[in-house]
């Protein structure tokens, strides 16, 4: 049976086929408007019964050409668009972007800037785990694993609120560190999260880890095999629940990572129980290494680089002097010029390897402007982890990829 | 049940190849630095604070001392055409017909081990030189050596560029996004379709630097009759 193209349209799709004496292929239509592919992914699934045969992932439904717009803004007005990228974690995109920008100017922002960073980072690590568990759960069949999770979530996010003003998109990371001080009582609502937060991560943990249907649904399905996760350029918890040690936090430390002391988890079967589990295990360490960044950070200290090339004047002395009024006025209103030059700057994210890559031809905007963002390429092995798996399965394979779908679009 | 912590998260693994990394040679790496001078202030009277600090994480900026520049020039010899620094990182430019060949060799040999594809995109040089228009960028990542490299090989328009598919899994869909954003055509790709904009989209290759920000059509919301408000847009020189 074949079916007519629509109008316009050049695909045809052949719905049913006769392979064979009492064989037949069926070719499933999932999404994009299906709530458990996580926003608008489809994918074109060829079935044999209920097994997989092919999985054709089709993407592309929320694509607003976020590295055109970054060519054609300045380097301080592509920030914002950054938070609409991944828009659970947008701290994290927020600072891989900013960082990239630092190296490529060659600034890097104060010490206790940094520290206030790796806070953010990881609590924005925290709360996209939590909405990937929380959704995860519920498209398994665990409904009440994503009321939990975004009630913590709320937590973070009025932290982030607290600190900058905004809940989902932070804008929150500025070009040389925070141009305003840390507000009061923040330090406070993250000690206070410190301290709740474990007792809560215990319930996921009992609702889940021994659970038999948790682990009937999750242990042995979506296998990817060490050496396929590498070529398949997996990072993140899709890499390490393969068992590969590739942590960017470790293996490249950016910020004070290389301070601070944490582990990485590593799982050992490679399935979607194993990167649960790391995910788990990752919020903890997340937990510890905040702890440490509030014991070692620098009481006081600037928040902000005091550079005249790159970087926003501070308020105060703006309205003040006039050198630094005039600096304003053309940072604001020209941007600066970076140097020359290119370079990829990448960070762990929470769905593995974010990159940047930035292409100067020395004016103020970027040349080129690369997102290289984690689950676009950790999507790409959809169609290896589905061949042979079971139609079922499959929101769980979609789910413990860990996909946002305005980042594998940009 | 509730006592009972999660299994075995956080457990290393066990005899694994990639536990066992070769020291980081950073030592070697930090003497050959460049000294990244200060930006200059212009006002004169502030301090500037530190900059930039040199990580070493491409390894040693030294064309005689980085073992994959060593190791290429010797198999490859003239298909590495130039070797350039800036920052921390490493940019071979190679002859764009062996680019699969020296990924494979990058891949395969021994003390490399650049087994992972971290990137693949192209740079549309329309306005900085006249032939080849694109470079087509690739970022190698080794996870034992923990180093990128970066490779580059120039592209004309009506060039096609031999797919690193054989190479690596995961280009198969950066080479598709490369060939929907900019036009470039992969030989020897197996599915090089559109990724992210339709599949009969027919209004060419966005990333280009000669499409118009804002596309080539003027799409009209249904209802809507009044002016579209515009953006202002930063012209580039010479654009």
């Amino acid at each position: 049976m074949i079916q007519e193209a629509p109008a316009g349209g050049t695909m045809q799709i052949e719905v049913e086929r006769q392979i064979g004496e009492n064989r037949r292929e069926l070719v499933l239509n999932m999404g994009p408007q299906h709530p458990s592919t996580h926003g608008v992914l489809r994918v074109v699934l060829t079935l044999e019964g209920e097994t997989i045969v092919a999985t054709d992932p089709i993407i592309g439904y929320l694509h607003r050409g976020v590295e055109k717009i970054g060519e054609n803004r300045r380097y301080s007005q592509f920030t914002p668009w950054t938070d609409r990228t991944d828009y659970v974690a947008a701290p994290l995109n927020n600072l891989g972007y900013i960082l990239a920008v630092e190296k490529l100017c060659g600034i890097a922002a104060p010490e206790r800037a940094q520290y206030w960073r790796v806070i953010m980072a990881e609590l924005s690590r925290i709360a996209s785990h939590l909405v990937w568990l929380g959704t995860h759960a519920l498209d398994i069949g665990a409904l009440s694993m994503s009321l939990y999770c975004f009630r913590e979530r709320e937590d973070i996010l009025d932290i982030f609120e607290r600190f900058c003003g905004a809940r989902l998109t932070t804008n929150m990371m500025e070009i040389g560190g925070f141009s305003r001080e840390i507000p009061e009582g923040l330090t406070d609502m993250v000690e206070a999260f410190l301290k709740k937060f474990p007792a809560h991560q215990q319930e996921y943990s009992d609702l889940l880890t021994q659970n038999p249907i948790w682990i009937a649904r999750t242990r042995g399905v979506g296998i990817i095999e060490p050496e396929a996760a590498i070529s398949y350029g997996l990072t993140g918890a899709c890499l390490r629940g393969s068992g590969i040690n590739y942590d960017i936090r470790k293996a490249q430390p950016y910020l004070v990572y290389d301070r601070l002391d944490f582990e990485v988890p590593i799982g050992t079967r490679g399935d979607v129980y194993d990167r649960y589990l790391v995910r788990m295990e990752e919020m903890r360490q997340a937990l510890r290494i905040i702890r440490q960044c509030l014991d070692q950070m620098p009481t006081d200290g600037p928040l902000m680089l005091n550079e005249s090339n790159y970087v926003i004047p501070p308020h105060a002395t703006v309205l003040r002097t006039a050198e630094d009024m005039q600096r304003h006025f053309v940072w604001v209103i020209k941007g600066f010029e970076a140097p020359k030059g290119e370079v990829y700057m990448a960070i762990e994210h929470s769905k593995g390897e974010l990159g940047y890559y930035i292409y100067s031809d020395g004016t103020n905007t970027p040349y080129r402007m690369r997102l290289r963002t984690p689950d676009f390429v950790n999507l790409q092995v959809l169609p290896y982890m589905a061949q042979g798996a079971m139609l079922a399965d499959v929101v769980a394979l979609i789910g413990t990829i860990d996909i946002v779908l305005g980042s594998v679009d940009r | 049940m509730s006592q009972n912590p999660a299994p075995d998260a956080g457990t290393p693994p066990d005899a694994q190849e990639t536990t066992q990394l070769p020291a980081l040679d950073t030592q070697v790496a930090a003497e050959l630095a460049p000294v990244i001078e200060p930006a200059t202030d212009q006002t004169g009277v502030q301090e500037i604070n530190p900059v930039w600090v040199y990580s070493g994480y491409w390894g040693p900026l030294d064309e005689a001392q980085h073992p994959a520049i060593i190791g290429l020039r010797a198999q490859f010899g003239d298909a590495i055409e130039e070797v350039t620094f800036f920052r921390d990182e490493v940019t071979v430019r190679v002859r764009t017909e062996q680019l699969a060949e020296i990924c494979t060799f990058l891949r395969d040999t021994p003390d490399l081990k650049y087994q992972m594809v971290s990137d693949l995109t192209a740079v549309d040089m329309l306005n900085l030189r006249s032939e080849p228009r694109f470079d087509v960028v690739v970022t190698l990542y080794s996870i034992p050596r923990r180093w990128r490299l970066r490779l580059k090989a120039g592209v004309r328009e009506d060039q096609p560029c031999p797919t690193l598919t054989t190479v690596y899994a995961a280009a198969g869909w950066l080479e598709r996004e490369c060939y929907d954003m900019f036009g470039i055509v992969f030989a020897g790709h197996p599915d090089l379709r559109r990724m992210l904009l339709a599949e009969d989209w027919d209004e060419g290759h966005p990333l280009r630097k000669d499409y118009p920000m804002r596309g080539y059509k003027q799409y009209v919301q249904p209802g809507f009759t009044g002016a579209a408000p515009r953006i202002r847009e930063t012209p580039r020189e010479g654009a």
